[in-house]
């Protein structure tokens, strides 16, 4: 029975935001930190619509309960004062019980349930109806990032893949296809709609929509082991025009650099092994047990939405991975100066 | 009035007395240390032992708190953290809670019952060493630093063997196993207890409501566990044998895991829960000088609760993709379990209504445990909403959620069943100002610590992160809560200073300091070995209200030299026969170091099993063997006193069995 | 008597270890203790949230800053005291900035990248560095 963060605390918290996540997020505009009474998506605005309802009544029946205790107990106190015999008619007693213990607490009972199933079931059409076709994306956990895949049942020459910030369209419902590698991970951006497991041998699946551009920031909500804490993701939501040209811009394998700087970043990274286990499209990097690295100079952070995507964070993740998340699947690469330098750069034009 | 004076029944010779004691005491020495089979002994061990481990669990809730009070802390490490957070969990829910519950159950039942010992006291003390070795082992694991890490919840994939190589996570198998061994034959023993051994005329409708809680726990136990130790035996089967119940690779199934695991520990919940509300009936009633009004609707209230929480477990799974359908009816059943808890709250009231209120810190403890707990049952009727659930499940919103339940509903009336019977187990008082400094501390702190969370539920916090980020906005209200983690902390600090004080010069207690209700207040305290020196009869609700209860009778016809009982019919209460108790043994300590053989043993080695299987065996079949329970005792004086004793024990008997009872 | 006596002793006893502090912080420089730098134009408060941004906080183990536990490049603490930087220059404020802002024209070969700091972050995080001691 949380009290109200009132209007107060999430525009407090929105300019903390503004203040800092920005580093985080790539310093975009309407950016929302974790809140899910700040929605910007029907679900979730539909969810946070059911609990000021239950917050409300949960209100009265806190302060009506205490009243009637506080009473019950301040009128005993009172008789003893004086000295009357205590008493309780019995018509009091069974009223109490039944209306208090039983008749009240059903009504309240009824109608928060038929809430929730309305609630529960305006939820769930969204982007089920006949000739809706949601966007599609397969979501995998992974011990400890978010491998996602773009559908295209249409032309499978069309799809692709990226890793921990998923862009979707503004406005247009998105279907996302749940699945697990190893463990079981949770999928949740609080802003947007409820969570949803991700089950190692079981598929789910989650519709949302985001009403508003902007990058929301989610993370993993069932634990999965030593960094389940490190294992956040983003979602960015674009018009849809632009996200149609994101789209297509993915698309295109990246050629072989020819700056001699970004050439021995490309070396650097082939032949270090980085592409036994991340792919970059386009290279002979086909891993598939890390992220894809394809437009990784796009990304807005590092290990899963733990650090901002810069050449100073960057240079110390690649260096030293465990200092940074301990436990984590990656390796340290050692690398000499010039080497670190060069990969920086190629990853970061990888764009 | 309320007291039985041997002066009463002139036909029980007061020379027997030192032959009774002497039948019933405990053995001595530290070989004697391992034979004590009494009720209240072993009753007191678990409530030490599960003290203690609460200790232990609250150090580990301060190590979880001050790691997360500022962000990107590094107080505790990811593994370290991983440790600590799964033994809070588990040490609280399987070794302090559920044991705890089950200890004051073995210690109060027979008293409140009007018995002399349990009816299964081999048993019983059995039951004790398997959960002592239990403990003993998680413990062992977590100072070697291979605690088990993968949350008391331990769900698979994550606790099978390729992703988790730890023996910690088999040391959680074999201790949950050992532990449920130990709740069950507690139960078997509570049941067997309440149902054949009340005094005689304590129809079941006559029942103090503790030991009605006592029942519901009890038999929930014998329900749920079973299914929490087969599933956890499938994880050692996966572990250890290449099994795949839970391999998604091998046709096995996750979520098999977690609808096994939640159809038990959904009613665990209740399980710490029932026995408190038990206490808090027994403490609102003396506290008021009334009975508690309603006797039938808290009592139905108390089994609807039982019977309900088996239909709840998949509240806990509504983020696994589970049908629509089937999820809203268990949305339904969560909403529905609160109605009878509502009915008891409602109960309570009216009896202060119609009462006269002591407030005592036991019932300050009450009054906290209506709040707290009124606030975690609000969010719990919110979390039974799937589309809410699916927000804040797994977030600290239902850390919050939960802890205000358990502490309201486990930790508040354990407290004030402590405040209330600590005078009849240890003969002197409490302090009341350090209780009420004890009680204002820990309801301050329960809300500094957890009221915060809720909010960080709302925003976004995961449950079960070792740290968060600077700019995630969570570091004031961690930090808050932190300090109202420390607040309870000094609370049972508090505690343990006037516990202290209390046993070293604490005033005498007398029989009866609160004027209370119920029959183990009419014995001396601590009670004498053989609890009641002469068996009592029943006639009401509250029996030490009657106006005439001095000159009600007696049970008489029970033998002095050997620890006799009397067994009574199931309904009525009416006396069916004598029973011989068995006396000190070390037969249960034997045989339950036997029975942990294979479950310890298997953590080195597979060979272990039927080595201990064998050995469990042997250990049985000793313990079965034919013989005389215990040992008859000789009266003391010379051959002639003792043919006069046997002469009219022969006498009592046949009395007995004509009349058991004088009325 | 006696205790006001051996309270007036206190107290210039105390006094003597005061100014003996004093006489010592003075001679700082030449006791080679936390030599003070100033770095023109640099505020050391907006430091941390710079290198935490910029991902210094990723290699170096800063006291002060949080997340910063790493052992990839040196640990800063004490970072006053040193007297060179990168082993090639000496520590003054200036070296410091220069090197924050392109470590391969101090030290060519240097795993430190250039990590596009701008000149103000540059002087804030140097002037942070010169208060640890």
């Amino acid at each position: 029975m949380p009290r109200a963060p009132a209007t107060a605390a999430p525009l407090r918290r929105r300019a903390a935001a503004c203040a800092l996540l920005p580093a985080l997020l790539g310093g975009c505009v309407g950016t929302g930190v974790q809140d899910v009474l700040a929605p910007t998506g029907p679900q979730a605005a539909r969810i946070a619509d059911w609990f000021w309802i239950s917050y409300a009544l949960a209100v009265a029946v806190f302060v009506a309960f205490a009243a009637i205790l506080a009473y019950g107990l301040l009128r005993a106190r009172r008789r003893e004062r004086r000295g009357e015999p205590a008493e309780l008619p019995p018509s009091h007693g069974r009223g109490l019980v039944i209306w208090g213990g039983i008749v009240v607490p059903t009504a309240i009972l009824l109608t928060l349930l038929v809430l929730s199933a309305y609630t529960d079931r305006r939820i769930s059409r969204l982007g089920r109806g006949p000739g809706e076709h949601p966007v599609t994306i397969q979501v995998v956990g992974h011990q400890f990032w978010w491998e996602v895949r773009y559908r295209d049942p249409a032309n499978p020459h069309r799809e692709f893949t990226t890793a921990n910030e998923l862009r979707v369209p503004v406005g247009r419902p998105v279907r996302l296809v749940l699945s697990a590698r190893d463990v079981i991970h949770s999928f949740w951006v609080p802003n947007l709609h409820g969570k949803m497991d991700l089950i190692p041998g079981r598929t789910n699946d989650l519709v949302l929509q985001v009403d508003e551009p902007g990058v929301y920031r989610g993370q993993c909500a069932e634990f999965c082991g030593t960094q389940h804490a490190k294992m956040a993701m983003l979602v960015e939501a674009l018009p849809p025009a632009e996200f149609a040209a994101w789209w297509e811009r993915q698309l295109r394998p990246h050629p072989t650099p020819v700056d001699s700087a970004l050439a021995r970043g490309h070396d650097v990274f082939m032949q270090n092994g980085c592409g036994l286990c991340h792919s970059i499209r386009g290279t002979e990097a086909h891993g598939s047990v890390a992220p894809d690295l394809s437009y990784f100079g796009e990304r807005r952070t590092i290990a899963a939405g733990t650090l901002p995507n810069t050449r100073g964070h960057l240079g110390g993740w690649i260096s030293d991975p465990q200092a940074i998340k301990p436990g984590n699947r990656m390796p340290a690469v050692p690398l000499e100066g010039d080497d670190l330098r060069a990969l920086l750069s190629y990853l970061h034009s990888l764009r | 009035m309320a007291t039985l004076d041997p002066a009463l029944a002139p036909d029980t010779p007061a020379g027997d007395l030192h032959l009774l004691e002497r039948t019933w005491s405990a053995p001595r020495g530290l070989g004697g240390w391992f034979m004590h089979v009494n009720h209240r002994r072993i009753g007191r061990r678990y409530i030490a032992t599960g003290l203690a481990l609460f200790l232990l669990a609250g150090l580990e809730a301060l190590a979880i708190r001050t790691q997360l009070a500022v962000p990107e802390n590094d107080f505790l490490g990811p593994e370290a953290y991983r440790q600590v957070f799964t033994m809070h969990g588990a040490t609280m829910m399987f070794l302090f809670a559920v044991p705890i519950m089950e200890g004051i159950g073995i210690y109060l039942v027979p008293l409140m019952i009007g018995a002399r010992d349990m009816a299964l006291p081999r048993l019983n003390a059995f039951g004790y060493w398997m959960y002592l070795i239990g403990a003993v082992t998680l413990y062992a694991a977590f100072f070697l630093g291979v605690a088990p890490n993968s949350g008391w919840f331990n769900y698979p994939p994550l606790s099978r063997r390729e992703h988790e190589l730890t023996i910690g996570i088999d040391v959680w198998w074999v201790v949950v196993s050992m532990l449920e061994v130990a709740a069950l034959v507690g139960a078997v023993g509570l049941i067997v207890t309440i149902f054949k051994m009340r005094a005689p005329g304590m129809s079941l409708n006559r029942m103090p409501i503790f030991v009605w809680s006592i029942l519901v726990m009890a038999f929930m136990i014998v329900f749920a566990m079973p299914t929490l130790m087969t599933t956890s035996i499938f994880l050692g089967l996966d572990r250890m044998v290449g099994a795949h119940y839970f391999d998604p690779a091998g046709m096995g199934d996750p979520l098999l895991w977690q609808h096994i695991f939640w159809y038990f520990g959904h009613p665990e919940v209740y399980i710490m829960f029932v026995p408190g509300l038990g206490m808090v009936s027994m403490v609102v009633a003396t506290m008021s000088r009334r009975p508690v009004y309603g006797y039938t609707a808290v009592v139905l209230s108390l089994i609807a609760t039982g019977i309900l929480s088996f239909g709840l477990w998949v509240h806990h799974m509504y983020a696994t993709g589970l049908p629509r359908l089937g999820t809203s009816l268990f949305t339904a059943a969560s909403m529905l379990v609160t109605l009878p808890t509502s009915v008891q709250f409602f109960c309570w009231t009216a009896t202060f209504w119609g009462g006269r209120p002591r407030f005592t810190t036991a019932l300050h403890f009450v009054l906290g445990f209506l709040v707290i707990f009124l606030i975690g049952g609000i969010t719990g009727v919110q979390l039974g909403s799937v589309p809410f659930d699916l927000q804040v499940h797994d977030t600290f919103f239902v850390v919050a959620h939960f802890h205000y339940v358990l502490l309201g509903g486990v930790v508040f009336p354990l407290f004030a069943g402590i405040y209330y019977w600590w005078p009849k187990v240890t003969g002197r008082l409490l302090s009341e100002r350090l209780g009420k400094l004890n009680f204002w501390l820990m309801f301050l702190g329960v809300h500094l610590a957890f009221w915060p969370q809720h909010h960080l539920g709302f925003m976004g916090m995961p449950r079960r992160v070792y740290t968060y980020l600077a700019e995630m906005g969570w570091g004031t209200l961690n930090l808050l809560s932190t300090v109202g983690a420390f607040t309870v902390a000094a609370g049972v600090g508090v505690f343990l200073v006037n516990a202290a004080v209390s046993l070293r010069r604490g005033a005498p207690a007398g029989d009866d300091p609160w004027a209370a209700e119920s029959l183990e207040w009419s014995t001396s305290s601590p009670p004498p070995p053989y609890n009641f020196r002469l068996v009592p009869t029943v006639r009401s609700r509250t029996p030490l209200w009657d106006p005439d209860r001095a000159e009600q009778p007696v049970v008489v016809g029970l033998r002095d030299d050997q620890r006799e009982a009397l067994s009574t019919t199931l309904l009525d209460a009416r006396p069916d026969h004598r029973v011989v108790l068995p006396g000190p043994t070390i037969i249960p300590f034997v045989a339950a170091l036997a029975a942990a053989t294979p479950f310890v043993g298997v953590l080195f080695g597979l060979h272990w099993v039927p080595i201990g299987a064998a050995l469990t065996f042997l250990a049985f079949t000793a313990w079965n063997w034919p013989h005389h329970l215990g040992t008859r005792l000789e009266p003391e004086g010379g051959p002639e006193h003792r043919l006069a004793a046997a002469e009219r024990a022969r006498e009592e008997a046949e009395k007995a069995r004509g009349e058991e009872v004088r009325r | 008597m006696t205790a006001a006596r051996g309270g007036a002793r206190l107290a210039a006893g105390a006094a003597c270890a005061l100014a003996l502090a004093g006489c010592l912080r003075d001679l700082d420089p030449y006791l080679d203790e936390g030599r003070r730098h100033t770095v023109a134009g640099g505020e050391p408060g907006a430091a941390p949230e710079a290198m935490r941004r910029y991902g210094c906080v990723s290699c170096h183990t800063v006291p002060g800053v949080r997340g910063a536990d790493s052992r990839v490049g040196p640990p800063l603490a004490g970072w006053s005291r040193r007297r060179f930087i990168a082993g090639r220059v000496p520590n003054e404020p200036d070296e410091l900035v220069r090197w924050i802002l392109h470590p391969q024209g101090i030290k060519p070969g240097t795993a430190m990248p250039d990590m596009g700091v701008s000149d103000q972050d540059a002087r804030d995080i140097a002037a942070y560095l010169f208060t640890l001691r």
